[in-house]
């Protein structure tokens, strides 16, 4: 117990900022009850998933500024390709939006390899290009959304045997989410490749000396990275119903919930665990500031001011616990 | 045990907060807004108007407004927000008509009003109350073409790439200039309605030196004057909307002719009296109602007269001059100004 302590401490104090913020926002409006939780799962769905997108490459050493750009040309694609086709043309259009993401990120992952740009130039010139394609795929926003997908994500999981004040919290969106990021993180992390991602970002010569392929590792991060960044678009038009080319606010709100739930901006450090319940956290603040009807411009303050708290606040008692 | 001790200042403060929010004032309802654009003139009188209608009505105890910059997926978070905050009505401004579908379905199931201002949403049970955006631009762009004598190039420079603000009134400036066979499209740019980019976009066209003669703007338009003064180029004839800093320099700027057509931000105010009339079980005959716009041009006396009646340089210059609507408001232009709404 107190091993896993140790090593997901982090994570868990996230947890329990977690839980006591969801005590809080039953304090403040004691009907918040499974359906806004429901809710909730829903808007921190295509945060998810760009959270992903960037945590990977951040435990590789690198940086991805393309993300949210990504996410707005995939969310395009899927639902320029889906308007007025049938249900199941979906069924090749998910796949194949998937692989263009895939494809990108590699492109990304290519170019910083080949060039030795810095990952931060490439990246915040692949945004403008991506930006860019998003607007020659849809000019304004548009296209559809096949109904079997965006049911993927509307109501809950039936579990048979369960009773249904238990189902009830159990959306189907949290599912798509569980699956979609255990299915590529988990064999990931136990493979010698999820080894390798760590070692470069922790030391690239290093990893080097000891024989990993880092240039080739460092690909691959990106590319799962844009596969990532896919999801996430395709969550986008999930939830919407369409297609946006200009990018939401999934860039900045990546890296804050990367540094928020435990990864070292420098690589090598962290789980892909404690981003995703950071966004949780960051998305149910935003939901308390709603419920409490605090003045808007004020929103933002406290959304980054916690930030800081928590990051400064977790900082120091690693401090504390190294000290003793 | 260290770890809970994360909790104690969180805690506290979640106190504090509960004990702020639990203060009301006098009225019955709760009124949720929701808004995706910040930091715009337009948007920023509409949420004062919106405020300011509520505190006139004396029927709202609480408005939770959600306002800030993001996309349809995240007016969708706030507007679910909004749902779980059990407010009695939503006044929205859809970031898109039909991306925000289901989160209004959600709010109608749960008994909530929903009223979209300013622009349509495709959610069959919302009402609409907006400006006729499509006679917006046709008021304006069949005025400017007549200025321009019916021939030459127009410089067009629309709102937000996917409004639907902006389509309508694309369809309008089409029809003006359908009338027009002669009058062609220079350039066609779109301004996202911020104002440096449109000024950088006018400045950037300049410098190509292509000659033009008359600008249409989706009504960012005193800084495109700024922009012709600053570099000395000739003042072609200018349609912009009645924002009290383009209304002003139509009457100080001198050789300056041009247009402003109304679209008064105060529809924020109009959304929440119909929000309203519907809780108070007044529904309207019609889901959708438009308020008609009016165009006050410099060029001859009587529009001259009607800007000076309409100009008021006491207001920021990039909010509309229009801070009312008749049958619809009830505030007076203090209460708007200080954009405070009840319990503030």
């Amino acid at each position: 117990m107190s091993y896993f302590l140790r090593r997901q401490g982090w994570v868990f104090g996230l947890f329990v900022l977690f839980v006591a913020l969801f005590i809080v926002t039953r304090l403040i409006q004691p009907a918040y009850g499974s359906g806004d939780f429901g809710s909730l799962v829903r808007a921190v769905l295509p945060y998810a998933f760009a959270v992903a997108a960037q945590t990977v490459v951040v435990i590789a050493g690198g940086i991805d500024l393309s993300v949210a750009a990504m996410m707005a040309l995939t969310s395009v694609t899927a639902a320029s390709m889906m308007a007025g086709a049938s249900e199941e043309y979906a069924l090749f259009v998910v796949p194949f939006v998937l692989a263009i993401g895939l494809v990108l990120g590699a492109v990304n992952g290519m170019l910083i390899v080949v060039t030795r740009v810095p990952d931060i130039v490439v990246t915040l010139a692949t945004l403008f290009v991506l930006q860019g394609a998003a607007l020659l795929v849809l000019d304004a926003p548009g296209g559809a959304g096949a109904e079997w997908l965006k049911a993927l994500i509307s109501g809950t999981v039936p579990v048979p045997g369960l009773p249904d004040g238990i189902d009830a919290w159990l959306p189907k969106a949290l599912l798509l989410l569980i699956v979609c990021v255990c299915i590529i993180w988990i064999p990931l992390r136990r493979s010698r490749l999820g080894l390798s991602i760590y070692a470069i970002g922790s030391s690239e010569l290093a990893a080097f000396r000891s024989g990993v392929p880092v240039a080739r590792t460092r690909i691959i991060a990106y590319a799962l990275s844009g596969l990532f960044a896919a999801f996430g678009g395709l969550a986008l038009t999930m939830s919407t119903g369409i297609g946006a080319p200009i990018p939401g606010p999934y860039l900045l709100a990546s890296v804050a919930a990367v540094v928020l739930g435990g990864v070292a901006l420098g690589g090598g450090k962290g789980g892909l665990l404690g981003p995703i319940v950071a966004v949780f956290v960051l998305r149910l603040v935003r939901t308390d500031l709603t419920l409490l009807a605090i003045d808007p411009n004020v929103t933002a303050i406290i959304e980054g001011a916690i930030m800081v708290a928590v990051v400064m606040f977790g900082a120091f008692i690693t401090m504390r616990g190294r000290q003793s | 045990m260290k770890k809970y001790l994360t909790m104690v200042p969180l805690l506290a403060g979640a106190a504090l907060l509960a004990s702020v929010g639990a203060s009301s004032a006098a009225g019955k309802y709760t009124i949720g807004i929701s808004n995706t654009v910040q930091g715009n003139g337009w948007r920023e009188e509409m949420v004062c108007a919106m405020k300011a209608q509520a505190l006139a009505s004396g029927e709202v105890a609480k408005l939770n407004i959600a306002h800030r910059n993001t996309d349809a997926a995240g007016q969708l978070e706030d507007i679910r927000n909004l749902i779980s905050a059990k407010v009695d009505a939503i006044v929205v401004n859809p970031a898109d008509p039909a991306g925000i579908k289901a989160g209004l379905e959600e709010a109608t199931k749960a008994g909530i009003v929903v009223v979209a201002v300013d622009q349509a949403v495709t959610e069959p049970s919302a009402y609409i109350i907006s400006n006729n955006q499509e006679q917006y631009a046709y008021l304006g762009a069949k005025w400017l073409f007549g200025q321009m004598g019916g021939k030459g190039e127009v410089f067009y420079m629309r709102g937000a790439a996917g409004a639907s603000a902006d389509s309508d009134r694309d369809k309008g400036f089409k029809k003006a200039l359908a009338e027009f066979p002669d009058v062609k499209v220079a350039q066609e740019v779109f301004t996202g309605w911020q104002q440096d980019q449109a000024k950088q976009q006018m400045l950037s066209f300049l410098a190509t030196g292509t000659p033009i003669n008359g600008i249409w703007t989706s009504g960012i338009d005193n800084v495109i004057v700024d922009a012709l003064v600053e570099s000395q180029a000739p003042l072609v004839p200018i349609v912009g909307a009645d924002n009290a800093g383009f209304v002003g320099q139509l009457s100080s700027v001198k050789g300056l002719v041009g247009a402003a057509v109304t679209n008064p931000g105060s529809i924020g105010g109009a959304g929440v009296t119909l929000a309203l009339q519907i809780l108070d079980g007044k529904k309207p005959a019609q889901q959708t109602v438009l308020v008609e716009p009016q165009l006050w041009e410099n060029a001859t006396d009587e529009g001259k007269a009607k800007l000076k009646a309409a100009a008021d340089p006491s207001l920021s210059p990039e909010w509309p001059v229009s801070i009312s609507i008749p049958d619809w408001t009830t505030y007076t232009k203090d209460q708007i100004v200080a954009c405070k709404g009840p319990g503030e």
